[in-house]
């Protein structure tokens, strides 16, 4: 009877409570396995809470750190880099298990490269380093690097930190020596430079009227601004000539100061819109070449 | 401040509804505000406690998050028996008045209950002293302003700063767009002048000369009859125009921009007291 009772009593409990107390009273290890579940289902908002819970309830250090890792995980399907990484660096303190340590520093360079923050993420990666000295020769880790190295256009750095990636990652002599020169012929000899310069595009729109945007890439602009200015100095010589002085400053000088400085700035912006978009179609190209290295040496 | 969570009258120590609060609370201090939102949203209130707990949660998450009219009506629906009523009502109001809905804020403000003498009671008078002033009601601050006391540290510098505004609208009274375009039609850009903003006046006084002195210079070439000339007076007329309701425009624009900046500041001196006294 008195066994019944306590069944009875049980049953009322776990049918009363609401989930969420009973996922509390079970502890930490339940709401991992609810927040992997919510991880798979691609909820990453509630899958995050749920990891914050097992952080907020679990005593114990590693489960708090495997927690961490995993909402930055989901953190990061959401794209929230900015957010996980500040989370992760809760987990900073934590030195019990040397690989745990080191996926939460390569992770805070992942976040912080990811953010934008390439600063951070390299010195997390010098961090990561530190600590684990030529064992922390992952792929992921290698790559990240360069990929900083890229986004920081450091383009010569990279061709010595390839060497090494290769190095370490024990691949022949000839084939690091044909990948490294591979860089160096398609990429460091083709880097990007400071052309078109948009000082020197100034520059010429300045003493001859449209050659800056014809120099910036944009010869058609350059036509339209010397044909305005020339246009307008046009129309103030034949309004001058008939006597028409005050029509003519108003009318003609105007407008020709007006194309005459608006050329200028103008052919500024076309040559910095270009090396902008040249950086990033080279950056491109880098990031994808490191990225196949990867996958080669993985493979 | 006790939380209603946090009595032991309230018997909400137990029981997974005080954890997940607490949970909550850790979320709010991390500052995670969407998450604790999402969390409160799913939480069932069963009693009046429960459910005075829940909208002073969602209403502050809310005030955080800067949604100050969703967060309005969660914090006035908090109860006169919850331990953070007058916070909420204060808050409430605030948020209102923040919210440009002054004519509600000061009948909520109006409702609070109070004991008199309090800090509660002095914090209300100096809220309803703002309000009157963003409602540019001088008589009933003045109303308000004779119980100013002085006596809590943490108004007295807003009190005397809050009669400092209502000196400045009582001696800066709004100036007349109409005398701005009056201006404007006598000297084209007189009235931008007036309304404190000399440099347009003066690029609006040179655009009108210069075109006028244009269909001057066609006018002693080609005579009245040419439609060079007509177009260039016809372009000069419009611009005068124009320069007749920039002129008005800027005054009213002045105005605007000295009402706003000084709503601004009384906000201000109305946030910072509630501030230091409820957090």
């Amino acid at each position: 009877m008195r066994l019944i009772s306590v069944f009875c009593l049980i049953c009322i409990f776990l049918c009363a409570t609401p989930l969420t107390e009973r996922l509390f009273a079970e502890g930490s290890g339940k709401w991992l396995e609810r927040a992997d579940s919510l991880y798979g289902e691609g909820l990453w908002f509630e899958a995050s809470i749920a990891y914050e819970r097992v952080y907020y309830l679990s005593d114990d250090a590693q489960q708090r750190v495997l927690a961490n890792l995993r909402k930055a995980e989901a953190m990061k399907q959401s794209g929230e880099f900015s957010r996980a990484a500040g989370d992760l660096q809760r987990s900073l303190v934590f030195t019990a298990d040397d690989s745990l340590r080191a996926e939460v520093l390569y992770q805070l360079a992942l976040c912080f490269y990811l953010d934008g923050d390439y600063s951070a993420s390299r010195s997390f990666i010098m961090q990561l380093r530190h600590d684990r000295g030529n064992s922390s020769g992952r792929q992921e880790v290698f790559l990240l690097e360069g990929l900083v190295m890229s986004a920081q256009s450091q383009w010569n750095e990279i061709a010595g930190h390839l060497d090494y990636w290769l190095l370490e990652s024990g691949a022949p002599g000839m084939v690091r020596d044909s990948i490294v020169q591979y860089y160096k012929v398609n990429f460091l000899l083709g880097q990007p430079d400071s052309i078109p310069d948009p000082g020197r595009a100034k520059l010429f729109s300045t003493f001859i009227p449209g050659t800056g945007q014809v120099y910036a890439g944009a010869p058609g602009w350059g036509v339209l601004n010397a044909a305005s200015q020339l246009a307008s100095l046009g129309a103030f010589g034949l309004m001058a000539l008939n006597g028409y002085y005050i029509a003519a400053v108003i009318a003609g000088l105007g407008p020709f100061q007006a194309f005459y400085f608006g050329g200028i700035r103008q052919a500024g912006e076309i040559a910095e819109q270009k090396r902008n978009s040249r950086l990033v179609s080279f950056r491109a190209a880098v990031d994808g070449f490191l990225i196949n290295v990867a996958a080669e040496l993985e493979n | 401040m006790a939380l209603p969570w946090q009595s032991s009258s309230t018997g909400l120590h137990e029981g997974g509804f005080r954890r997940e609060v607490d949970f909550i609370l850790y979320l709010m201090s991390r500052g995670d505000l969407e998450e604790s939102l999402f969390l409160i949203e799913r939480l069932k209130a069963s009693d009046p406690v429960r459910a005075d707990s829940l909208n002073y949660l969602e209403g502050w998450v809310l005030y955080r998050q800067q949604r100050l009219m969703a967060s309005a009506m969660r914090l006035l629906n908090v109860s006169e028996s919850s331990p953070v009523y007058h916070k909420s009502r204060l808050f409430g109001a605030y948020n209102l008045a923040h919210s440009g809905n002054t004519v509600r804020a000061a009948s909520e403000l109006t409702s609070v209950r109070v004991n008199k003498g309090s800090m509660p009671a002095a914090m209300k008078n100096l809220q309803m002293g703002g309000v009157a002033l963003l409602r540019r009601d001088l008589d009933t601050y003045l109303l308000h302003q004779e119980e100013f006391s002085g006596g809590f540290h943490v108004m007295a510098l807003e009190e005397r700063r809050m009669h400092q505004h209502y000196e400045t609208i009582r001696d800066n009274p709004p100036r007349s767009p109409f005398i701005g375009g009056l201006l404007s039609a006598a000297v084209p850009g007189l009235g931008r002048v007036y309304a404190g903003k000399a440099p347009e006046g003066i690029v609006s006084f040179l655009y009108v000369a210069a075109l006028g002195a244009l269909s001057y210079d066609i006018y002693r070439g080609k005579g009245p009859g040419h439609p060079l000339f007509i177009v260039s007076a016809s372009a000069t007329g419009i611009f005068y125009l124009g320069n007749i309701a920039g002129g008005a425009a800027a005054v009213r624009r002045m105005n605007n921009e000295f009402r706003y900046e000084i709503d601004q500041r009384i906000l201000f001196d109305m946030h910072i007291p509630l501030r230091n006294a409820f957090n």
